[in-house]
């Protein structure tokens, strides 16, 4: 319900720079990820948005409102914490009243309230426990219920998920998800989990050691990854990477290529056009739908995957190809990505 | 970690045993091993030794009526308590304790909490300035009492110079003279002595609470007061239940700096219930009675601690909120129909300062609550300092002041090096200080080294294996030997000393000081060793370890700094304790530093003024050097809670 513009934002704890000029524009309603190894600086750009750690350059605006220097109770932000931050001593009902309280609203409107928050998470039955007495994903509904309550202008959760078991966490995604659309929220996420930000947003941030690596769709950052680092961190297993010059079809000195496992197969599986690698296949790793395949091209090890391993020898040769438009193309000083 | 790597032996070693040995350990498993009872039966046996058979003669005591020239006792059941109701002297006293028990506990909570949330903070100098909040906790109740008896005593004490100086004479009045002044300002006093202690064990409670929860209450738009009452208290709640027992137990039985300071007078307008006991007991001796008088005290200190878990202890669960299991979490709302969503006004606006003025006051303030605290802390011990360093003259001066003549170390040469000094006659007293020094330190060392080493396995026993009935027990058993004043303890320990032929030596006040401090040791290294996974031993245990080699290289060296933070404690409290060497010793053999010190009073020769400082400072050495060095241990001590002294 306000949209979110980060403006050459730094910090610096002390002498160290943990955010280095960045610049994110996040629109009214809209669902974007900040997805990043540990370290980088997620957490830090969170709370520099909530205001609760003050910027060291930059602007922060909602709605074209410059925000840096309000304190962050006047900013009109939820903030789901990491570990939850639930009050311990107040029961799930007055964890979820306490900031419309801090609001001065009448009892029953914050009743009123409270209700919705509840039926809408799923909570009523939880309403007199103490947090102590709920389990990981209840103590996780409660915190998102607490965030929402007041109808805040934008929400922003800090690895919310990452507590929950792997069942629980697709589940709650999900519900995330449909709580999103339904109240039209702008929400800032923050994952490790690829899988995760690619699934709910509507776009992905990646950033690296404080400065912003690529913005843009999902499948943008899958299909085109603006550098090196992008291609490497988005996508499991990992992009195969190869020299421009020893690699066939001479794509010349100073570049990499880079091609994803899922799109390098067996030749004569799949519709071998274009680039083809030999190498002695080294492994066959049976990974559910389908195999991974480590093959060693010239003493290095290039994984490959393929659906039906019948017929494959560990020790023998193989020819891996892959169609030309999936191939990658980085310039190997820069790490930026070549039109190919 | 790789704990095999700590360990010498060989991974193999273990595996190979005989079907005999095997059964053997099949026999063990899932029971207390015997090495938990090797480890906290000597811990027992001391502290039942020394301290139950006194605490058994001394309640015998309170049942009789003993003349101590026939030396007989006459049973007379329950008379000395009755006589003690109707009795106008112990209705004044207990009214006096109570006064006084609620000043100092109000005060030492209202103050410590304060320290505690500005010492939480993050400023430049905040170590320093925790170790010096903790320094008028750390030195002796005696050495506070010495200073700030100085401080208010009559016609040239130092706050009289101080107002002398400042043009402001008129002002000065006989400060312990008047009965009520008396009464708050050794209560107050006690404030300043006693706070720091709370304030330590809060800002360990405050390091303990997860940062998040006062970043989400400030975006739930609580402000700054809003949060303490609504975050910051209700998480102290259980360490404030703690500290109110502590603090109420402490100036219930506060009694050195009676001694020092009034003496129960002016009249008997500071005459409080310990006191009472130990004139009734020492100076009328009339044992039973003083005894009756001292069990009160204990009687009240229990009650006063049940009712505290009744106000403030865990909240219960509200009936039918506990029974429901953890629902497995399928039910995702769907086609429910949901609550309306209330219409909600919009944010307020408040009205603000501007964000530069806000930051510009809320540093302000902080800056002139740090001076506030500093001045507090360290104006007093400075003065002490600066006193010792002033000629012995100037400190009888008329009219008072705190500007010193000039600066000199006679008063260190006489205390410390008594056959130099010249012309001038080293009093008795004086000759004292560097053997009660020498005791003073042997002392501390021993009953450290003892109850560290006592302690460590007895609070490992106690929290591996404190399920089981006879752990449990024994804990508690332990616990309430804390609870009981040593006045009770104090008469039968001299009678049972004077038996063994223990009076006046320093191997007696280390048993008794042992017996009183490793109940405190055990309990800290109990919560050190609740911090270390069980994983640990069973890993050593696997290792091939024998227990006694699993204790020495695999835990110790992860609970070192437990042990350093216990040793700590123990060696303050021998080091500062007054009561008990003042009984048990006689003469200067064994006499400790405090109790030199409360003679150079007994003697009452003005000019021994500052001879009597400069053995105070010497005093506080010990207690400051540990203070400034190792404050981090003493934080995390106070993180184990049970922390009493
Ligand atoms: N209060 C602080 N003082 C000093 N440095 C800090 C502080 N908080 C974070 N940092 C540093 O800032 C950097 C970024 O931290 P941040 O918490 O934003 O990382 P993150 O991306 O959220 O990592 P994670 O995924 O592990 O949560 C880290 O190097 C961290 O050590
Ligand atoms: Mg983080």
């Amino acid at each position: 319900m306000t949209s979110i513009t980060i403006e050459t934002v730094s910090k610096s704890y002390g002498a160290m720079p943990v955010l280095k000029g960045l610049d994110i524009d996040i629109r009214d309603g809209e669902f974007v990820s900040f997805l990043g190894p540990s370290g980088c600086g997620k957490s830090t750009l969170l709370f520099c948005i909530a205001g609760i750690e003050a910027i060291s350059a930059g602007r922060i605006l909602f709605d074209g409102q410059d925000v840096s220097r309000l304190a962050p109770r006047d900013r009109n932000i939820a903030l789901v914490f990491q570990d939850y931050a639930l009050y311990p001593h107040m029961a799930v009902r007055d964890n979820l009243a306490f900031p419309l309280r801090q609001q001065k609203l009448g009892p029953d409107v914050v009743r009123r309230q409270v209700d919705w928050a509840a039926g809408l998470l799923g909570l009523e039955a939880l309403l007199d426990r103490m947090p102590a007495e709920l389990s990981g994903g209840q103590r996780q509904r409660v915190a998102v219920g607490r965030a929402i309550v007041r109808n805040p202008a934008a929400l922003l959760m800090d690895e919310p998920l990452s507590n929950l078991d792997a069942s629980l966490r697709v589940r709650t995604r999900t519900e995330i998800k449909r709580l999103q659309r339904e109240l039209r929220t702008t929400v800032a996420f923050v994952t490790h989990d690829q899988e995760e930000a690619m699934v709910l947003s509507d776009r992905v941030a990646v950033m690296n050691a404080g400065v912003l690596q690529q913005f843009a769709e999902p499948m943008t950052i899958y299909r085109q990854p603006a550098n090196l680092f992008v291609a490497g961190f988005i996508g499991s297993p990992q992009m195969n990477f190869l020299p421009g010059d020893g690699a066939p079809g001479g794509h010349g000195a100073g570049r990499l290529i880079g091609v994803r496992p899922f799109d390098l197969v067996p030749a004569g599986g799949g519709p071998g056009d274009g680039f083809a690698l030999t190498g002695e296949l080294a492994l066959i790793e049976p990974a559910g739908p389908v195999h991974y395949l480590d093959v060693d091209v010239g003493g290095r090890m290039v994984k490959a995957t393929c659906v039906d391993p019948s017929g494959l020898q560990p020790g023998a040769a193989l020819t891996l190809t892959a169609p030309r438009h999936t191939l990658h193309l980085f310039d190997a000083s820069s790490g930026l990505r070549l039109a190919s | 970690m790789s704990v095999s790597d700590d360990i010498g032996t060989p991974r193999g070693a273990s595996i190979v045993r005989s079907p005999a040995a095997l059964r053997k350990r099949d026999g063990r498993v899932g029971r207390v091993p015997l090495f938990a009872y090797a480890a906290v039966a000597p811990t027992l046996l001391i502290v039942l030794a020394v301290v139950g058979v006194p605490l058994a003669y001394s309640l015998y005591l309170s049942l009789h009526r003993t003349n101590p020239i026939t030396k007989t006792f006459i049973y007379v059941g329950f008379d000395n308590y009755a006589s003690l109701a109707g009795n106008a002297d112990f209705a004044a006293a207990l009214g006096r304790t109570a006064y006084f028990a609620a000043f100092s506990v109000a005060g030492t909570t209202v103050l410590g909490l304060a320290m505690a949330l500005l010492l939480n903070e993050r400023f430049f100098g905040r170590g320093v300035l925790r170790s010096m909040v903790l320094v008028p906790w750390a030195m002796a109740p005696v050495s506070v009492g010495v200073l700030w008896s100085f401080i208010y005593a009559g016609n040239f004490g130092a706050l009289t110079g101080l107002l002398n100086d400042l043009g402001l004479g008129g002002w000065a009045l006989p400060w312990l003279g008047d009965g009520f002044r008396a009464l708050n300002l050794v209560a107050l006093t006690n404030v300043w002595s006693q706070a720091p202690l709370t304030a330590l064990m809060l800002l360990a409670g405050l390091q303990s609470m997860p940062g998040s929860l006062h970043k989400a209450a400030m975006l739930d738009g609580a402000g700054p007061v809003a949060r303490f009452f609504a975050i910051t208290l209700p998480w102290l709640k259980p360490n404030l239940l703690f500290i109110s027992i502590i603090a109420t137990i402490n100036s219930l039985m506060a009694f050195d700096i009676l001694w020092i300071m009034t003496r129960g007078g002016p009249g008997a307008a500071t005459t409080v219930l310990s006191w009472l006991g130990y004139l009734t007991s020492f100076q009328f001796l009339r044992f039973g009675q003083g005894a009756a008088i001292l069990y009160c005290l204990t009687a009240l200190s229990f009650v006063l601690a049940i009712a505290y878990f009744a106000i403030l202890g865990p909240r219960r669960s509200r009936p039918g909120a506990r029974p429901v299991p953890p629902t497995v979490d399928g039910g995702v709302p769907g086609a429910r129909t949901l609550a309306p969503m209330a219409v909600l006004p919009p944010p307020r606006v408040r009205p603000r300062l501007p964000r530069p003025v806000a930051l510009g006051l809320a540093r302000g303030g902080f800056a002139i609550a740090v001076l506030a605290l500093v001045l507090w802390s360290a104006l007093p011990v400075l003065a002490l300092i600066l006193m010792s360093l002033t000629p012995a003259s100037d400190l009888i001066r008329t009219p008072a002041t705190v500007v010193p003549s000039g600066l000199t170390l006679q008063n260190f040469q006489t205390v410390l090096m008594p056959s130099s000094s010249g012309g001038f006659s080293t009093s008795v007293q004086a000759q004292r200080v560097p053997l009660a020094l020498i005791n003073s330190i042997v002392v501390g060392a021993c009953v450290s080294l003892v109850c560290i080493v006592l302690g460590t396995f007895a609070g490992y026993a106690f929290a591996r294996h404190g399920r089981s009935r006879f752990f449990a027990v024994s804990l508690w058993g332990l616990l309430l030997t804390r609870m009981t004043p040593g006045l009770t303890l104090v008469l039968p320990f001299f009678i049972i000393y004077r038996g063994f032929g223990l009076i006046d030596t320093r191997t007696g006040l280390i048993i008794a000081y042992c017996s009183f401090l490793l109940p405190l040791s055990a309990w800290m290294m109990r919560s050190y060793f609740e911090g270390v996974p069980v994983s640990l031993d069973r890993a050593a245990l696997i290792d091939g370890c024998s227990r006694v080699r699993m204790m020495w290289s695999v835990l110790l060296p992860v609970v070192r700094p437990g042990v350093i933070a216990a040793a700590i404690f123990c060696f303050l409290a021998s080091w500062n304790e007054f009561l008990f060497a003042l009984i048990l010793t006689s003469t200067p053999n064994a006499q400790t530093i405090p109790v030199v010190i409360s003679g150079f009073l007994s003697q009452a020769q003005f000019y021994e003024y500052g001879p009597m400082f400069a053995a105070s400072v010497l005093s506080i050495l010990p207690p400051v050097l540990v203070a400034f060095f190792f404050q981090r241990f003493l934080v995390q001590g106070a993180l184990s809670g049970a922390v009493k002294g």
